[in-house]
């Protein structure tokens, strides 16, 4: 049941990266290179009612000041087209891009930003969720309804993206309960906060440009500058050095075209490269704070019968790729639970706060958070074991879940025995320390991806690659897929990747989809070449193709090892013939259809292929007088399907759960009453260090998923950060005597809470 | 192209690097990790924050760690500067380099030159650290990617290997 280690696995890019050979964004430099750098709102909302960059572009060593007025006008978004690559009349956060300077230097480009003269007239700042959705809120846009937008979304006013999901009767659930329990839960926003700030160096030759950039996903990118430059993909090339991390915050598309957009103005190379405070302020990427409003209707006997929630997910200024996060989030809400009677209503709101956008599961940490934290308050209030009721009421094989999905075989029930157990759940502790558990879950993309993989002459291999590598390891793995199908070493082939002129389409680092998706691509590029082999080596065997088989480096005819070639001389004789060269794509498998619940703003989030279920169980050490609180162990559970590189497996478990920690504890944004970030910096916005990490107990319930990827493999990178806040919030919960109603759970808000409990 | 404002009090010095003298004239004010990076030409050393949170930019200088980013190139003058670059002997990685590779312990790698450094320095003043030293040790240095665990373990074995 759990995962057995297999061979050591080194990956491929790894020598670069300890001996400082490898080159990320920031280290490239061009002959001629100019430096780009932005000039930023700086309010939160505002009316631009002068913008004169004469003088800017006056000064020595200037040689270009690009404003919306220098690009073509095009609105973009995936999901709403609500934003313009420069601020057009309306800033709407303090870290929008009203001007770009490409400059000789540094000192010169900063000169030249100060020598820029904006003057606004205040607009009503939105700062709250809730209050952006009453009737007579101010609106972030007041032309939202002229807007392009995605059909499926259900848009009003400050609401750009209203999910419901509906099964049963909620009402009659709820009369039908001994017990409903009624819980608000608020989560603060936080970020990404990959190590390498992102950077942009972008040269034209001719009418073609290529662009290295610190993104995730280098054809979203790519579509943007298309769209906003309007140019075709084929004379817009992108290239990803290797990546300093992203875990979501480099998704999307950013500064591509501002910086392309500069070096075709100054017809020179031109280099962006952010300081850590740009990267806090100014990308759509930051994880949504969100409100939350749940009630569960639960009989003694521990059935639930009803539960209805309701949020309010800050958007931000600007939609981005959050579209799709209500219906995300209303799943979320309702949890991996069978609850017959269900409704969630989320809505997703425009504020004048940076915009939201795809950070490690997005929703799900947060929501994970709010749900299981009330799910203890439910347990507690029919005196039955939280544990003892999750096992009651999670979905499991065979079971229907809140949307209505039967799940095939799945391993969540495993997930819970076996991080409970793993934690010695249930043995007495000290009086400051307790085990908080929560459960949570997580779907797998299936979206459609490439890779060709080609053998040369002296038989060494190349995979050629969309995916994109952002440190998790998915596209390192390729090469042992690769290699298995071709009974060859994974050291004989070389990944060529993260280049969009290169190699063929695939989603990027996002979405845990690489080995999902781009495995399945490769192992059928693969397969090609293997059926190539087969025949060839056929031909100087004399036997049937379907009697060769590949391995060890050879192909032999099966039962018969003596009559054997090796793969290098059928390479020699291919090149000089028909080449080895395989594509492959694969049929992603078909997304279930949503039976039994109705779904108002449907972007296909309430039915999930190959879904993802994790437990963790958290031990938490509380000291009373301070609040201040210390996470000691973790043991995590996942069915994440099976496990192909397990080294790398371990560490997306145990960087997730940090992640997770840092998310409970410590990483939350604070806003001014003007909408402005306050603790725009590390050394107020503190990530967990290595002193911080507790003992991380990993164990994998590798099950036979159904339409999973390669070898039934499932995604992993987000699912490890989806439970951790919340247990460590039914810990703190134990602890304190009462929830902790605002994530993060500081020092502070627990020494509120505790003394709030000691007053009453 | 420099990173930093230039100013008129320019000043020449040779700056020691991996065992290689680089005469460079440069601003009095900047910072070595800029000049590491652009003069000398040397990238494997990171900037993650420019702010002394991150540990990215952590260079030897005498065998000492420091925030290359808040230290001043001219003060490293007549300091042995110690880089990743330099932890290799000829084409031969540095024990740390490879257990912290064969142990899992690189993702995103952007935070693992100032990692290896600071471990290089921890194990140069404390040959066998317990865990909870090696911990504190590296505290100095934020990685998003791993959540340590396979980077303590592999500065653990290199501290068995090298003093069995």
């Amino acid at each position: 049941m759990s995962s057995t280690t297999t061979a050591r696995f080194v990956r491929a890019d790894g020598p670069d990266k300890v001996t400082g050979s490898g080159r990320y964004t920031a280290d490239l430099t061009l002959t001629g290179a100019l430096v780009a750098k932005f000039k930023y709102a700086e309010v939160s909302h505002a009316r631009i009612t002068r913008l004169d960059v004469t003088a800017a572009r006056a000064i020595p060593g200037v040689f270009a000041v690009l404003t919306q007025d220098d690009v073509p006008d095009v609105r973009f978004g995936p999901f709403v087209q609500d934003r313009t690559l420069f601020a057009r009349d309306v800033v709407r956060f303090e870290g929008e891009i009203v001007a770009a300077v490409a400059a000789i230097d540094v000192p010169t480009a900063q000169r030249a930003l100060n020598a820029i003269v904006v003057e606004y007239t205040p607009l009503p700042v939105v700062n709250d969720i809730e209050a952006a959705l009453a009737a007579d809120a101010p609106l972030v846009h007041t032309d939202w309804a002229a807007y392009g937008a995605a059909d499926v979304l259900v848009r009003d006013r400050n609401d750009a993206s209203f999910a419901s999901i509906a099964k049963g009767d909620v009402d009659q659930g709820m009369a039908d309960a001994d017990v409903v329990v009624h819980s608000r839960y608020v989560a603060d926003g936080c970020h990404a906060a990959p190590i390498e700030p992102r950077a942009v160096v972008a040269q034209w030759e001719g009418n073609k440009v290529t662009i290295w950039t610190s993104t995730q996903v280098p054809f979203d990118a790519r579509a943007g500058v298309c769209e906003t430059l309007e140019l075709p993909a084929n004379r817009v090339r992108i290239i990803v050095p290797h990546l300093g991390g992203g875990f979501g915050g480099k998704c999307g598309f950013h500064y591509e075209a501002h910086v392309a957009a500069l070096a075709r103005a100054t017809k020179r190379p031109v280099r962006l490269v952010f300081s850590r405070r740009e990267e806090f302020l100014a990308p759509d990427r930051r994880r949504e704070g969100i409100v939350f409003d749940l009630q569960t209707g639960v009989t003694r006997d521990g059935t639930i019968t009803a539960r209805k929630v309701w949020l309010a997910i800050d958007n931000g200024a600007y939609t981005a790729d959050a579209g799709f996060f209500s219906q995300l989030a209303a799943m979320h809400a309702l949890g991996p639970y069978q609850v017959p009677n269900a409704l969630a209503e989320a809505h997703l709101v425009y504020t004048n706060h940076q915009p939201s956008g795809s950070v490690r599961a997005p929703t799900a940490p947060q929501t994970c958070w709010a749900l299981e934290s009330h799910t203890d308050e439910v347990a507690a209030a029919i005196g039955m074991d939280p544990v003892e009721f999750r096992l009651k009421n999670a979905v499991a094989t065979g079971k229907e879940g809140p949307s209505g999905q039967v799940y095939d075989e799945i391993g969540l029930v495993d997930c819970i025995r076996a991080a409970t157990d793993g934690a010695g759940y249930g043995q007495p502790l000290p009086d400051d320390e307790a085990i908080g558990v929560a459960i949570g879950w997580w779907p797998s993309f299936s979206v459609p991806s490439g890779a060709y993989v080609k053998i040369d002459g002296d038989g060494s291999g190349q995979i050629i690659t969309g995916a994109q590598e952002c440190g998790t390891g998915a596209v390192m793995t390729l090469r042992q897929l690769v290699a298995d199908e071709l009974g060859m070493q994974a050291e004989d082939f070389e990944l060529v990747y993260q280049d969009t002129s290169v190699a063929p389409y695939d989603m990027g680092a996002t979405g845990s989809q690489t080995l999902f998706n781009n495995g399945r691509a490769a192992v059928a590029a693969a397969g090609q070449i293997a059926e190539q082999l087969r025949n060839l080596a056929a031909e100087q065997l004399e036997a049937n193709p379907a009697d060769i088989v590949l391995a060890d480096g050879a192909a032999s005819v099966a039962g018969t090892p003596s009559r054997s070639v090796s793969i290098a001389e059928l390479a020699g004789i291919a090149a000089g013939g028909e080449l080895l060269i395989g594509h492959g794509s694969g049929a992603p498998p078909a997304p279930p259809e949503v039976v039994g619940a109705t779904c108002v703003g449907d972007v296909g989030m309430a039915a999930w292929v190959a879904p993802q279920f994790s437990c963790h169980a958290v031990r938490v050490k509380l000291d009373r007088d301070t609040g201040v609180a210390r996470v000691l162990a973790v043991s995590t559970a996942h069915d994440s399907g099976t496990i192909i590189n397990p080294i790398g497996a371990q560490g997306q478990v145990e960087g997730a759960v940090l992640m997770g920690i840092g998310q409970a504890l410590t990483e939350g944004t604070r806003y001014d009453d003007q909408a402005n970030q306050r603790n725009a910096a590390l050394l107020e916005y503190k990530l967990q260090t290595c002193a911080d990490a507790p003992q991380i107990d990993i164990r994998f319930i590798e099950i036979n998923t159904p339409d999973a990827g390669p070898r039934g493999a499932k995604g992993l990178a987000e699912a490890p950060n989806v439970p951790t806040p919340a247990a460590v919030s039914n810990a703190l919960a134990k602890l304190v005597g009462a929830p902790i109603r605002q994530l993060p759970m500081t020092a502070e808000r627990v020494w509120d809470a505790l003394n709030d409990r000691s007053a009453s | 192209m420099s990173d930093q404002p230039a100013s008129s009090t320019m000043v020449s010095i040779t700056l020691n690097v991996n065992g290689v003298d680089y005469p460079v004239a440069v601003d009095q004010g900047r910072n070595l990790l800029s000049v590491i990076r652009t003069e000398v030409g040397l990238t494997g050393t990171k900037e993650g924050c420019d702010d002394c949170e991150c540990g990215a930019c952590m260079v030897l200088l005498d065998g000492q760690p420091v925030n290359s980013c808040s230290y001043l190139a001219a003060q490293a003058q007549g300091k042995a500067i110690t880089t990743v670059e330099g932890l290799m002997d000829g084409q031969e990685m540095h024990p740390l380099q490879r257990n912290i590779l064969e142990d899992g312990g690189v993702q995103c790698g952007f935070c693992t030159p100032g990692m290896l450094v600071s471990a290089c320095a921890l194990l140069e003043r404390n040959p066998s650290p317990t865990e909870e030293e090696v911990r504190i040790g590296l505290s100095g240095n934020l990685c998003r990617c791993t959540g340590y665990a396979k980077i303590v373990t592999a500065v653990q074995r290199t501290a068995q290997e090298l003093h069995p």
